[in-house]
């Protein structure tokens, strides 16, 4: 049976195979409370590509997400995968694309296997192919344990990677998550992953909404910086890096209730979350960093350090003058 | 889309079945205490008036409430994600309501033959009657919920319509009693129109109007369903 990927795109029934590729051209979108969310967008993901949006809070993801899934309508701007109109046609959108929202995914009632199966199925999969992929993905994410537990008894990590499997179970063209690692501890977090590459691999275009800039640095192909409604960067997390060449990174832990230090003239620049302080510094001056650095843990400002390559945080940090809004544990 | 519906509603469903089935039986019974020599045209008003008053309750409080809740967790936007046809989740919805509600109906029907001793005859027209009044209660509940954007007034909402047709619709009592210019709003309304095409559909030549009855009903049916689609199909 065709799934309502394979009629839209005019195939005949079978493994799905996606030649779909998402448009974002000039997208705007201005609420009528005058707020100007998103501000002539422009960007591509390929079919197969993961490509990761990351910003601050506030931002413009959700509306821009928003926007493609069908739920919100742009003020002007084109938003298309393949030959389909995704704005003339949200219903389309539907159809394609596949949605993972930052909240809880509404399971309570439902078990495990059974929501699912069912996403499958109403996404047009037939009952077997519904059936051998959630059991493929119950052993894939390790949820066999809660194969037949009611959402409702679920914790958050779990039924986080419920959400996701409904998701994964028949992606379409187009997978959006928003989030998806939230709640999920870390070993399941690589399973996860694994999971979007396979998705991937099988030729559907990943939409990655995230805060955690250190695990979008691992599983992106590509990603976009999203600050006031714009984008402000674009590329492989290797290209963005590119700007940061021959800096490293030194970041120092301080101790608690102490003041910013003063910082040596090295210091190209430096953003504090909380006790976290983030210099960059020539490599040049890195044993002076190392230096500076001990001094503040024999002094007592600071509990320990750390120097080592710029990391996509670094980049975060440079375009949007914030450190990413939650401390991932990566 | 029918099983996600049913299946969602696993947990829940009891609960509502069971205040359903007390609402309808209460208030049966409770006529009778308010009425202690109730005469047998009261008890049949009362009786077949407290079923369609159980299909309101699920149609234009539950359904809204759920609804409400969804978008107040923040799940309410993976259900619109979804990629079946609007009218598929608004046909779900009603067939659930159907499922918990035409039980309690029933029951409350028995309870007040065994109670006041008064005979009910269903008719063929019962079967149209009922689909339709629930159709209509739902549709409108639907509408409601889907077309609000502020749950909280969703559920005031909600809750003005039961009070509306507790206190100002002849359901559960003749027309008759009622001030004229307050029956003339009420036959413009659904809920009269429904109490009255029940009624035809349970009793002999007990009720008017049933013809303008179906063709109001009718009305509001399809006005709720273009609501609820406009508002499912819109996008901010």
């Amino acid at each position: 049976m065709a799934t309502a990927l394979d009629q839209m795109a005019g195939r005949q029934a079978g493994p799905p195979v996606n030649d779909l590729g998402l448009r974002i051209r000039a997208l705007t979108k201005v609420y009528r409370t005058g707020t100007r969310a998103n501000d002539g967008i422009t960007l591509d993901i390929a079919p197969g590509e993961i490509f990761g949006l990351l910003g601050p809070n506030g931002a413009g993801k959700s509306t821009l997400v928003q926007q493609v899934i069908g739920l919100l309508k742009p003020t002007s701007g084109t938003i298309s995968l393949g030959r389909f109109d995704l704005v003339a046609d949200p219903d389309c959108a539907r159809q394609l694309c596949s949605y993972l929202p930052q909240a809880p995914v509404p399971i309570e009632s439902l078990r495990v296997r059974e929501a699912i199966e069912l996403s499958a199925r109403i996404r047009g999969a037939p009952r077997d192919r519904a059936r051998r992929r959630a059991d493929q993905l119950l052993e894939a994410l390790q949820l066999r344990e809660w194969e037949r537990a009611l959402g409702a008894k679920l914790s958050g990590g779990v039924r986080r990677l419920t959400g996701f499997a409904m998701v994964a179970v028949e992606p379409g063209a187009l997978a959006i998550l928003d989030e998806p690692t939230n709640d999920v501890d870390p070993l399941r977090r690589r399973l996860l992953w694994d999971q979007v590459r396979e998705m991937s691999d099988g030729g559907v275009a990943v939409l990655l909404v995230t805060h955690n800039v250190i695990e979008a640095e691992k599983s992106v192909d590509r990603l976009a910086v999203i600050d006031n409604g714009q984008v402000i960067a674009e590329g492989t997390p290797s290209s963005l890096k590119s700007a940061d060449r021959g800096r490293l990174r030194l970041q120092v832990m301080l101790a608690p209730g102490v003041a910013t230090p003063e910082l040596p003239d090295f210091v190209e620049r430096q953003v504090r979350n909380s006790h976290t302080l983030v210099a960059v510094v020539p490599e040049s001056a890195g044993a002076d960093g190392i230096a500076w650095a001990q001094r503040l843990v024999e002094q007592g400002a600071a509990e320990e350090y750390a120097l080592g390559a710029t990391t996509l945080e670094d980049v975060y940090i440079r375009l949007t003058g914030r450190m990413r809004d939650s401390l991932g544990d990566g | 889309m029918l099983r996600w519906h049913l299946l969602s509603l696993r947990l829940w469903a009891p609960a509502a079945a069971a205040i359903e089935l007390l609402a309808g039986v209460g208030m049966v019974f409770g006529i009778g205490l308010l009425i202690p020599h109730i005469s047998t045209r009261a008890a049949v008003y009362g009786t077949t008036g407290s079923a369609v008053v159980t299909t309101l309750l699920l149609g234009l409080i539950l359904g809204p409430q759920l609804v409400a809740e969804q978008k107040m967790n923040g799940t309410y936007e993976f259900v619109l994600t979804m990629p079946v046809p609007r009218s598929a989740a608004a046909l779900a919805w009603y067939t659930v309501t159907l499922v918990i509600g035409l039980p309690a109906a029933a029951a409350t029907l028995a309870a007040g033959m065994l109670r006041y001793g008064i005979t009910l005859s269903p008719a063929p027209q019962l079967v149209v009657a009922v689909l339709l009044s629930v159709f209509t209660a739902t549709m409108l509940g639907y509408a409601v919920a889907n077309a609000v954007s502020q749950p909280m007034v969703t559920i005031i909402l909600s809750e003005l319509f039961i009070f509306l047709a507790f206190g100002y619709a002849p359901i559960n009592f003749p027309p008759s009693q009622m001030p004229a210019w307050l029956v003339g709003i009420n036959r413009g309304l659904p809920f009269l129109p429904m109490a009255t095409t029940v009624r035809d559909g349970l009793t002999h030549r007990v009720v008017s109007d049933v013809a303008i009855s179906y063709v109001v009903l009718c009305c509001w049916a399809v006005g709720s369903v273009l609501l609820a689609l406009l508002a499912l199909g819109r996008r901010r």
